[in-house]
């Protein structure tokens, strides 16, 4: 039936001649799978919203999951007043900025000398970078608990259990994907436009600030969305290398600090999770374009 | 990508190598300074830190001697560790057949109605995508709670009985796959959306005229255009479902029976609630040559890309 | 290594020698703290418990002029265990530490010996249990201090309605309150009975056949009431053993009886099921009352936490410790020790006790008749066979007495539940025995 869908439905613009009656069901069968494929895509964020907005008796009642009997801001007064929330907000929102600045500025650059200019060994580099992506995160951080074992007592300086140890962290996530970017969008310059400014005498840094920059911009909002994107999710290294109330991040502490493992206590859980995936559907809503070009970007080249 | 960047320089040595003889050999020094925050993170965020795990699965599990590949020799004598692979391999393959499929149909469907409307439904789709996986997966833990779960109350009237989600291992398997699908599939849905939408119109009216029936187009048509960027799609998704890890430690944490475990949720298992680091670290070696393989696949695409250009 | 460490830190922490020095001298309460200690407790289960604890160590804190930082540490995902690896591979770390059961005897080398500090206290408030000494001390060593916060006896916490109505028991009347039990019909066989007529009548017992503690503590004692052993206190696998089969054939019985999903549980899939009204009996603390005093008050009126069956080799019950460690790369062990003596006082562990609804469980003799488990109600006296204070049944861990390398793994892997589910599901018992002894032999390796 899907197919029937498909069949006329590939082109709808132009007119087929006498087809509009088909048209018109192949348009009412595509309504009907997207509605169906929306229900399935959004179940999850519904239902996050209907328990989030219960009382944990109505919940621990077992009726109707989908019904909200008495419906309550309670769980969201509770998070928002208390239970270090507010820290965990505070946290992730502070990382997932630097990190966004620190991964512009190191991908950009870079990305920046390695599709315009050539030095011995960039070539490896670029593949090295590519590489990078495919070393997963669950093999990085034993050995990073004894590089950090190394700093403290070789410096003094104590990595565990801080913050802002995630900023000098999550880059290796965010870096080698928004290079990748970023290369991708500056081959795509044409050639003429920097070599005509470096024969006016212009230096590196102004080609790159006057022209790479302002042309690569949709390029540069993609990525930046990317990376902050990933900041807030990442789940592995704040579970690892951060403890205290203090110190957490919103996925983690909302798992490790809602959950308690005797105790449910799954309208104030959903309430968090909400709450925490809260800032990238917003940034999605309003730059929704923009990351769909930096998550396609290169896709049509292809 | 090398070659993206090779040509181009090239180019711009030819013209005038004398005067720009200079420039040239300030250039590279420069480049190579505005590449080193780059070479200095990977170097001592990832490379040594791998370089390292390869040597800490080469000791014993108390970490004082070194035992060569003691280690991997172990795991094969493991019958869980076979578990794992397959698991693995089953999990990370089906996962991405399933969400190529649903990103394919889906981009369809949205490429279908009016584009007045189209972004309305591309944002709608797209959410599963943009919440954080551990997030979401706690909403689905949720939804497949033994006691509470609001699948089952859904299904109740349908005559189906008490599924036990993440109880059986059958079950389980189909969950976490459902879960990666439902958070992935919406990224396939977006780059074949895009990919479809560069298809030139006077292909369809062509085969249209040549009288081809709508799988005829989809078969001769659509997919030959989207070749590319469904290998690549597949492929990096591939990579990213392998190396899961959030997904299946929140919901299931690899149980029952270890069914569930993939390869960074049995490492952490071994290496850190086992207390066995070094095991826990040949484990996660094991995802490296099998990502390597689909890495030199993508590789010899972004080559043949860049000689494209 | 230890004392090159020190001189490349004196200059930073004045306090780092002092408390190497305190080492070998026995320790002296009192000796004066001083300085900063860095705490990581575990994140109590029953609301409002880790209130107390906070209140506790801000005073002794203010005593001794030393400024604590406190955190909460859950054990839900294995935070706990991630964090103590953690800390142990990074050298750093909080001065006081919650150690999970297995935990002290695998940091044994990195944790500061506890002897002076532990061996004061059973002088002064009684024994501690085998499990508590088989745990936490190792080669005459204590690794650790037996903590009131978290410690726990995981009997059965069963329903006193549905009980009395579907499997004819009073629990009430086996185990009164204020009186010793009369439990000499509680046997394994009689709790079968029991679980089949509550499955028949639309409320199973809530046991989990998971692999995380709950599922595997109640295995473990069952087992134990077998005599089952998987591994002996020499090392020696003795997993094809007459008394394992008896174990498992036993277990499959009851696994008919128990919910489908059972081998998916974790620890909050029993309380939930309890507190939903579906089942009849679950092992736990009393957790899952304490919430359902909070969310379901009816459920909480007809709940009577008691002792476990007996078994063939006796009437064993689940009992699972936790302790206060500090690492030897501590900066203020002499504060720490300081502070773990003063929890040890009766007047503090009555204060936890009572702050956690009468679910922690101090570790020593003398601590278990306080009041609050007399009193915790509704209904009257449902926590008074809580603390076991008649030693009614032997206190154990699963997997004990094998050495603790191996048996912390058949643990954490869940061996036992792993044996039978496979067993129960259809494999041949022989080759679930095969299974695991191969895994066990795996674990042996060091």
């Amino acid at each position: 039936m899907a197919n029937v869908a498909i069949a006329e439905g590939a082109t709808p613009r132009p007119n087929y001649g006498s087809m509009s009656k088909d048209r018109r069901w192949a348009l009412r069968w595509s309504y009907f799978f997207l509605v169906l494929f929306a229900i399935f895509f959004l179940m999850p964020p519904i239902y996050m919203l209907i328990t989030s907005l219960k009382t944990s008796q109505e919940i621990s009642a077992a009726g109707n999951p989908w019904w909200i009997y008495n419906p309550t801001l309670a769980n969201y007064i509770e998070l928002l007043t208390q239970n270090h929330y507010l820290t965990f907000f505070r946290n992730s929102a502070i990382v997932s900025v630097c990190v966004v600045a620190v991964t512009m500025l190191i991908s950009v650059i870079a990305a920046f000398a390695l599709a315009r200019m050539k030095f011995w060994g960039s070539a490896t580099l670029a593949t090295g970078v590519f590489l990078t992506y495919l070393i997963p995160e669950t093999l990085l951080f034993i050995p990073l608990f004894k590089m950090f074992a190394w700093v403290n007592e070789t410096f003094d300086i104590q990595l565990m259990n801080h913050w802002w140890t995630l900023i000098i962290l999550y880059p290796t996530l965010t870096v080698p994907f928004c290079t990748w970017i970023m290369i991708g969008y500056f081959a795509s310059i044409p050639k003429e436009l920097d070599e005509a400014a470096l024969i006016d005498g212009a230096t590196w840094t102004q080609t790159l600030t006057k022209i790479f920059i302002p042309v690569a911009l949709p390029g540069i909002i993609a990525a930046t969305i990317f990376a902050f994107t990933v900041s807030w999710a990442q789940f592995l290294y704040p579970l690892a290398f951060t403890t205290s109330t203090t110190e957490l991040v919103l996925p983690v502490g909302i798992i490790t600090t809602l959950i308690k493992g005797d105790v449910f206590n799954w309208g104030q859980i959903m309430t968090g999770a909400l709450l925490g995936a809260a800032p990238p559907l917003v940034i999605y809503a309003f730059l929704m374009d923009y990351y769909i070009a930096g998550l396609t970007a290169g896709a049509t080249k292809g | 990508m090398a070659d993206v960047a090779a040509p181009n320089s090239i180019a711009a040595m030819g013209d005038s190598r004398s005067s720009l003889h200079k420039l040239m050999q300030r250039k590279s020094t420069v480049a190579f300074l505005m590449a080193l925050p780059l070479i200095l993170l990977i170097l001592i965020l990832v490379a040594y830190p791998a370089g390292y795990a390869v040597y800490l699965a080469m000791l014993n599990k108390g970490m004082t001697r070194f035992v060569g590949f003691g280690n991997f020799e172990f795991l094969f004598t493991r019958d869980t560790f076979w578990l794992v692979v397959y698991q693995s391999c089953l999990f990370a393959i089906t996962a991405v057949i399933f969400k190529a499929i649903i990103g394919f149909v889906v981009a369809h469907f949205v490429h279908n109605i009016p584009s007045k409307g189209q972004r309305k439904w591309r944002g709608m789709l797209l959410v599963p995508w943009v919440i954080p996986p551990a997030m979401s997966t706690l909403a689905w833990l949720w939804l497949f709670d033994p006691s509470y779960s609001a699948i089952n109350y859904l299904l109740e009237p349908l005559g189906v009985g008490r599924i036990p989600w993440t109880g059986e291992a059958g079950w389980a398997r189909f969950s976490v796959i459902l879960v990666n699908v439902w958070i992935g599939a919406p990224f396939f849905m977006i780059m074949y959306l895009a990919a479809l939408k560069s298809v030139p119109e006077q292909l369809y009216e062509a085969a249209a005229i040549d009288g081809a029936t709508w799988w005829q187009r989809i078969w001769f048509v659509t997919l030959p255009m989207m070749r590319n960027i469904i290998a690549i799609t597949a492929l990096f998704s591939l990579i990213v479902t392998f190396a899961n890890f959030d997904i299946v430690r929140v919901l299931t944490a690899g149980g029952p029976l270890n069914s569930t475990h993939i390869f960074g949720t049995w490492a952490f298992r071994v290496g850190i609630e086992g207390g066995d680091i070094p095991l826990g670290a040949s484990v996660s070696l094991f995802m490296v040559p099998i990502l390597a393989v689909a890495a030199t696949f993508i590789l010899r695409d972004i080559t043949k890309r860049g000689s494209e250009v | 290594m230890a004392s090159r460490k020190v001189s490349r830190r004196r200059f930073v922490a004045g306090t780092a020698a002092l408390s190497t020095a305190m080492v070998a001298a026995p320790f002296v309460r009192g000796a004066y703290a001083a300085g900063k200690l860095s705490l990581g407790l575990w994140d109590h289960w029953v609301p409002g418990a880790n209130k107390a604890s906070e209140a506790l160590i801000k005073q002794w804190a203010d005593k001794e002029k030393v400024e604590v930082s406190l955190d909460y540490i859950t054990s839900q995902g294995n935070k706990l265990l991630l964090t103590t690896a953690a800390e142990s591979q990074a050298k750093s770390g909080h001065d006081v530490l919650s150690f999970s059961t297995w935990l002290p005897s695998r940091y044994a080398d990195q944790l500061v010996s506890m002897n002076d500090v532990m061996e004061p206290l059973i002088k002064q408030n009684g024994a501690v249990n085998a499990t508590v000494e088989y745990l936490g001390k190792v080669g005459g060593k204590w690794l650790a201090v037996p903590s009131t916060i978290g410690s726990q006896i995981k009997g059965p916490c069963s329903r006193i309605d549905l009980m009395k109505q579907l499997a004819g028991i009073d629990v009430q009347a086996m185990y009164p309150a204020g009186s010793p039990p009369k439990a000499d019909a509680w046997t394994f066989d009689a709790f079968l009975k029991a679980a089949e007529a509550c499955h028949k009548g639309g409320h199973p017992f809530g046991i989990g056949l998971g692999t995380t503690s709950d599922s595997v503590d109640t295995a473990g004692a069952l087992f134990h009431g077998f005599g089952a052993q998987l591994v002996n206190a020499k090392g020696d696998i003795t997993v094809k053993s007459d008394n394992v089969r008896k174990a498992l054939d036993y277990y499959k019985r009851l696994m008919a009886f128990l919910p489908e999903d059972a081998p998916a549980w974790d620890d909050a899939s029993n309380n939930k099921w309890l507190v939903s009204g579906k089942g009849a009996m679950i092992m736990n603390p009393p957790s899952a009352w304490a919430v359902a005093k909070r969310d379901a008050p009816k459920v909480a009126e007809q709940l009577w936490t008691h002792g476990f069956p007996a078994g063939p080799a006796g009437r064993y019950a689940p009992f699972l410790p936790f302790f206060w460690g500090t690492w030897n790369f501590s900066k203020n062990q002499s504060a720490a020790k300081s502070l773990m003596v003063f929890l040890s006082q009766a007047s503090s562990a009555e204060k936890m006790v009572e702050a956690s609804g009468g679910y922690d469980l101090p570790a020593f003799a003398n601590f278990t008749t306080f009041k609050t488990w007399a009193e915790e109600a509704p209904p009257k006296g449902t926590l008074f066979s809580y603390p076991n204070p008649y030693n009614h049944q032997v206190l154990s861990i699963a997997a004990a007495p094998a050495p603790h390398k191996i048996a912390e793994q058949i643990y954490t892997q869940a061996i036992q539940t792993q044996m039978v589910v496979r067993y129960a599901k259809g494999e041949a018992m022989d080759k679930t025995l095969d299974w695991a002894a191969k895994e066990i032999e795996g674990f042996s390796r060091n």
